[in-house]
């Protein structure tokens, strides 16, 4: 017997979006959160390296500072982001409120303390003698900071997964500096998963608040399994 | 080239390790630097290795102050001394990588990143001079394990192995079997004397009497912040001309 299609319309969802309209929000997501991730790693882990090895006036102060900044309400930042940004604000004549840019420096913000902090506790336990060693076998400052990059890969790599964590699941600065902003062709400017999600919902449609969350995990999951793939690889070939 | 301490003065704060410390080590030869524990034996092969400034007198390779020159030139001085630890401290990567290190850092740095770029796709087989050096602890055939399984000894062999790769003109030793059994101290005394005969200056801090005198031409007694005593190992041990060494190589000397 030919199967009809109406036995299976219960289990077809109603999906109620253009593909292209998700696939630009996620495009937005990722553009958003990989590019504040990497601006806030290449920006971090210096900064670990120095604080964790380097003795000046102001270490304790500055290591409060970026543990507090592990906890600093998105919103916040939101704010501060948007007066800097703002037609009167001192980046005003960059043009970048309701901006994607815009969107990456709030992360930035929000990301960079997360992964500051966690690779500061991670570059503080490689040991003194195995950085010792890296110099003794006539490594110059630069090498020293490479290996112990390299010891302390798996914790990170960890930070960088929390960073990103931190970014890609934020909702209320990047609504505050990107205003959430979906163009007249039906594709997204500043929207990203979670304010999609955050607008889907408001206006009750569960469903595809649901859907858009289901992708946004499966992102996470893809992204995680990238990075520890990349900052734990095993083997005889490190 | 030889590498001497002239007068060396250091200190940590206001509490002096050294007051007036001299001594010089020649390509081909073994010194013994023997004394009790705390002593400063470690923080005088740190000054040798160029660690650390001395507060006071020079540290000299070749008869050139090396806290004189530029940091570039340091650098090169630096890089014709190897140094093996008390403890191995081995990278956490495999043994192949540990043993390469020393030669990977002398590389220019887009050399570096193709060898990197090539060990990502498993295409780099061990460098001649690592694997040797590998061979000469015993160790050849491990060189594709991670470092992390191997035993103490073994890692201490590896870290020997890393030191002499580079080919270097002094070696110096911190109670590098301190903590090793027998079987593994033979094996790094074998390699130390193999050193020796390539022409490498090796410098060996120990508080073993007896690996002082199997292995060293000469020994060096650290005593009260000062070398009180250096000479041929037999005479230092048959006939010291220093109370003090008697009674410290008799055990009569308590700190």
């Amino acid at each position: 017997m030919p199967l009809e299609l109406s036995v299976l319309s219960p289990l077809v969802v109603d999906f109620p979006f253009e593909w292209n309209y998700i696939r630009s929000i996620i495009r937005v997501s990722l553009y958003v959160s990989i590019t504040a991730v990497v601006l806030s790693t290449l920006f971090s882990i210096p900064v670990a390296l120095l604080v964790g090895f380097k003795d000046f006036r102001g270490k304790t102060l500055l290591t409060s500072i970026i543990n507090t900044g592990m906890g600093f309400p998105s919103v916040v930042v939101g704010l501060v982001v948007l007066f800097t940004v703002s037609n009167e604000g001192p980046l005003g004549s960059w043009d970048l409120v309701f901006t994607p840019e815009a969107m990456i420096m709030s992360q930035f913000v929000l990301a960079a303390p997360v992964i500051t902090g966690v690779s500061l506790a991670a570059v503080s336990s490689v040991e003194q003698n195995v950085r010792d060693a890296a110099f003794a076998m006539g490594g110059t400052r630069a090498d020293v900071a490479l290996v112990t990059i390299k010891e302390a890969r798996y914790g990170i790599a960890t930070a960088v997964l929390a960073g990103f964590g931190r970014a890609i699941s934020e909702v209320g600065s990047v609504l505050i500096v990107g205003g959430n902003i979906a163009g007249s062709d039906g594709t997204s400017v500043t929207r990203t998963l979670t304010t999609a999600i955050q607008l889907e919902a408001r206006q009750g449609r569960f469903e595809t608040a649901m859907i858009l969350g289901a992708i946004l995990v499966v992102l996470v999951l893809i992204v995680n399994a990238i990075v520890v793939r990349l900052g734990g690889d095993t083997g005889g070939n490190r | 080239m030889t590498l001497t301490a002239d007068d060396v003065h250091h200190g940590y704060g206001t509490d002096p390790v050294f007051e007036g410390v001299s001594l010089t080590v020649a390509p081909g030869e073994v010194l013994a630097i023997i004394g009790p524990s705390g002593v400063g034996k470690s923080t005088l092969l740190r000054l040798l290795a160029l660690f650390d400034e001395p507060d006071g007198g020079a540290i000299e390779f070749g008869g050139e102050a090396v806290w004189d020159v530029s940091e570039r030139k340091r650098l090169d001085y630096r890089r014709r001394i190897g140094m093996v630890f008390q403890e191995a401290s081995l990278f956490d990567a495999s043994v192949r990588r540990n043993a390469e290190y020393g030669l990977r850092v002398r590389k220019p740095w887009s050399d570096r990143l193709r060898h990197e770029l090539a060990t990502l796709v498993g295409r780099t087989n061990g460098t001649g001079d690592a694997i040797d050096a590998l061979e000469t602890v015993g160790l050849r055939e491990k060189a594709e394990q991670d470092a992390a399984s191997l035993s103490g000894g073994e890692a201490q062999r590896v870290a020997f192995a890393r030191a002499l790769a580079y080919d270097p003109e002094m070696l110096l030793l911190d109670e590098p079997t301190s903590d090793l059994d027998p079987r593994n101290t033979a094996v790094l005394e074998d390699a130390v004397l193999e050193a020796r005969n390539r022409g490498i200056g090796v410098v060996i801090a120990t508080h073993d009497m007896h690996q002082a005198e199997r292995i060293a031409d000469r020994v060096a007694v650290l005593l009260e912040n000062q070398i009180i005593e250096v000479g041929e190992t037999e005479r230092i041990f048959e006939m010291p001309r220093d109370d003090r060494t008697r009674k410290f190589i008799d055990g009569e000397l308590i700190y």
